[in-house]
């Protein structure tokens, strides 16, 4: 029946009107919930989630040796052009020529911190850091190189 | 002259300020303007007198319905932002003359008659008065205008219900 | 013990004894006038801040909380930013009517102010048509509306305007016909007497199930009217980029943003002076000492309690529910809430004529 009808529909709009004011209404009552982090001044205590990516970097053990094999997936698989691989050939002691990188120019002004790079990489060299203050005053320094200086291959990473 | 006097003045320049500039404006939206301010000036002249009530009933009338439906309709023409064109001069000399046969005819009408200013019985002019009076069927009772009032005004809306009725769409 | 009525009759009585009565009057009105736009200015400070720090704990988030003791004093600092903008006018803006807009709003946002009793006799204007001057004056509103919009000569202002029209008519119906249900009950328009009426109680309670249906109603369409989430589409911000006020900056968008928050302020106090009982301290039909007990809190703190506890309200409603389509803007008001007013109001007039009331 038509008017029956019309004053269920009344109710349920009410009730699920109440519904929403009563989840506000808890939130407003119940200060504990914030999640506002007040970041200069927790500094110290602030902690980022797992998943967080601040930047691409290069893992480096105690070794200064990486796992990169200058294979440039990564630079591939980027759809910005954020990493430029330079690669030279190193001299094994056997005499044979092997493929190595001399600098791993990372862009981060154009990185969109999607992660693709990290997915495509097969042997795991590059990951995602956690930080995120990379404000700087010329946009030059914003360029990375993520090798560190004088490091090599780890031995048995192909 | 007393303050009100002055006051009464002070209105009555404004009406007929607005209500010059309402009909020379070219722009047809000022003109819409200068009309609401003119029908406030005259709700303010009501104000003056006391009758509160005719006051209100002025602005939710005029202010509130009829020129925002005026305004309504200025938005949904065109060119609405547009000068209009300068009217033709016998149309100018025609609505000159025609202003100044009906300014002398009001002008001839007030100075035969004299307005006799009776102080002594002030009618007391209260919202429930009102509503009883216009309910009454007895002396001076408003019955019969009310209800007339009502059934134009039940016709109006049946009229605008059987106008605005989308007919059922014939099945194909 | 401390009262507005004092206050006032003290300044009262030492003008008339001071000055002569006509210097006296005048006087008496410029005190008043810097005393409306102190409260105005008041108000717009402390309702913005408030509007802020509800929605912040509403969101789970913290809300202004720099300037100041906890924040307090952000909106002054966004004033003075505001008041030392630079006022733009677009180049084919209707220059004249662009600057009167927000005047407009402004004045009749004062206007309607003059009939409101703030406390135990504490009045501008006890006009005899009160409820009726404030319907009529506030149906003015819609006019600086769409003035603002039209002469701002930028479609997204005009559809906003147009939309703020179409929803102010719409709504004023149905909070009209609240209103009315009230003074059905009362049996007088003039809001001293709807307050002294509820003497022994406050008529959303004395006035039953009907009473509290027109308060609801009243309630949702003023918040339509003043143009408030979930009915803020004429000025919705994702769609029309804030309406017809778009072109404004500077200090006469600063004055929009006062007439909106005055504006909830005027439509909050209307609605606590009918349902609430104005400045009349919580009563109990004969409980002689308890009645007595509540008129110890001064009327100024009962009626300004009343009517934030209102604007809490309407805020609370901005803040959870998301904005209505026009269709189901005009649906909520043509379909529900103008038949349910109209069936409300006879309900009431029955209980008023056959006494079901206490």
């Amino acid at each position: 029946m038509f008017i029956v009808d019309y004053i269920k529909e009344v109710y349920g709009a009410v009730k699920s009107l109440l519904t929403g004011m009563n989840r506000t209404g808890y939130y407003f009552t119940h200060h504990k919930e914030i999640i506002t982090q007040e970041y200069p001044d927790n500094k110290d205590t602030l902690v980022l989630s797992e998943r967080f990516r601040g930047e691409v970097v290069m893992k480096h053990d105690e070794n200064n040796e990486h796992a990169c094999t200058g294979c440039t997936a990564c630079e591939l698989a980027c759809p910005n052009a954020t990493i430029k691989i330079i690669t030279k050939f190193d001299v094994t002691p056997e005499g044979k020529k092997k493929k190595a990188i001399d600098t791993f120019v990372y862009h981060l002004e154009l990185c969109t911190m999607c992660n693709l790079c990290v997915e495509a990489c097969p042997t795991g060299a590059i990951t995602m850091a956690q930080t995120f203050e990379h404000s700087v005053t010329d946009r030059s320094k914003l360029i990375k190189k993520l090798n560190q200086p004088g490091s090599k291959i780890r031995e048995g990473v192909e | 002259m007393s303050a009100s006097v002055i006051i009464f003045y002070i209105i009555a320049a404004f009406i007929l300020g607005t209500g010059i500039l309402a009909v020379t404006t070219r722009k047809i939206f000022r003109a819409a303007i200068w009309l609401l301010f003119s029908l406030i000036g005259i709700a303010g002249l009501y104000f003056l007198l006391e009758m509160n009530f005719i006051a209100a009933v002025q602005i939710v009338v005029y202010v509130g319905g009829i020129v925002v439906l005026i305004i309504f309709s200025i938005f949904l023409t065109q060119k609405s932002g547009k000068e209009m064109q300068k009217p033709i001069l016998v149309r100018q000399l025609f609505s000159a003359v025609a202003t100044v046969i009906g300014f002398a005819l009001v002008w001839l009408l007030i100075s035969h008659n004299s307005f006799a200013t009776n102080s002594t019985s002030i009618v007391d002019v209260n919202v429930a008065n009102i509503g009883t009076q216009l309910l009454s069927t007895g002396e001076h009772g408003f019955i019969l205008p009310f209800e007339l009032v009502s059934i134009l005004l039940l016709a109006a809306m049946i009229g605008c219900i059987v106008i605005a009725m989308k007919t059922k769409q014939e099945q194909l | 013990m401390f009262s507005l009525e004092g206050i006032t009759d003290a300044i009262y009585s030492w003008l008339n004894s001071t000055f002569n009565p006509t210097i006296a009057l005048l006087i008496e009105f410029a005190i008043v006038v810097v005393c409306v736009i102190g409260l105005f200015a008041v108000l717009g400070l402390v309702l913005v801040f408030m509007e802020r720090k509800v929605s912040a704990y509403m969101q789970i988030r913290l809300g202004p909380n720099r300037v100041g003791f906890k924040g307090s004093m952000q909106t002054m600092a966004d004033t003075l930013k505001l008041v030392l903008k630079e006022g733009l006018v677009p180049d084919g803006a209707d220059k004249f009517l662009f600057n009167l807009a927000p005047f407009v709003v402004m004045i009749v946002a004062m206007l309607i102010l003059a009939p409101i009793p703030f406390a135990r006799n504490f009045q501008m204007w006890d006009i005899n048509i009160g409820v009726l001057y404030v319907t009529a004056v506030s149906s003015l509103s819609v006019i600086g509306i769409l003035m603002a919009g039209w002469s701002s000569n930028n479609k997204y202002s005009l559809l906003g305007a147009m939309r703020s029209g179409a929803q102010i008519v719409s709504y004023e119906l149905s909070a009209g016909l609240a209103v009315l249900s009230i003074v059905v009950l009362t049996g007088s328009l003039q809001l001293s007497d709807i307050v002294n009426s509820q003497q022994d109680g406050w008529w959303i309670f004395k006035g039953h199930i009907p009473a509290i249906i027109s308060f609801v109603i009243f309630i949702i369409a003023v918040t339509a009217e003043t143009n408030r989430a979930p009915f803020d589409l004429a000025e919705a911000e994702s769609e029309l980029t804030a309406g017809f006020h778009t072109e404004y900056s500077g200090m006469r968008f600063a004055l929009f943003f006062l007439a909106e928050y005055v504006n909830i302020f005027i439509v909050c106090s209307i609605g606590a002076i009918l349902f609430l009982g104005g400045w009349m301290p919580f009563h109990i039909g004969n409980w002689e000492a308890f009645n007595h007990v509540m008129d110890f809190i001064p009327s100024s703190v009962w009626f300004f309690g009343k009517v934030f506890f209102l604007i809490f309200l309407i805020m609370w409603f901005r803040w959870t529910f998301p904005r209505l389509r026009i269709d189901q803007l005009l649906n909520l008001e043509w379909k529900y809430l103008l038949p349910i007013s109209m069936f409300n109001l006879l309900l009431m007039t029955l209980m008023a004529i056959m006494g079901w009331y206490f």
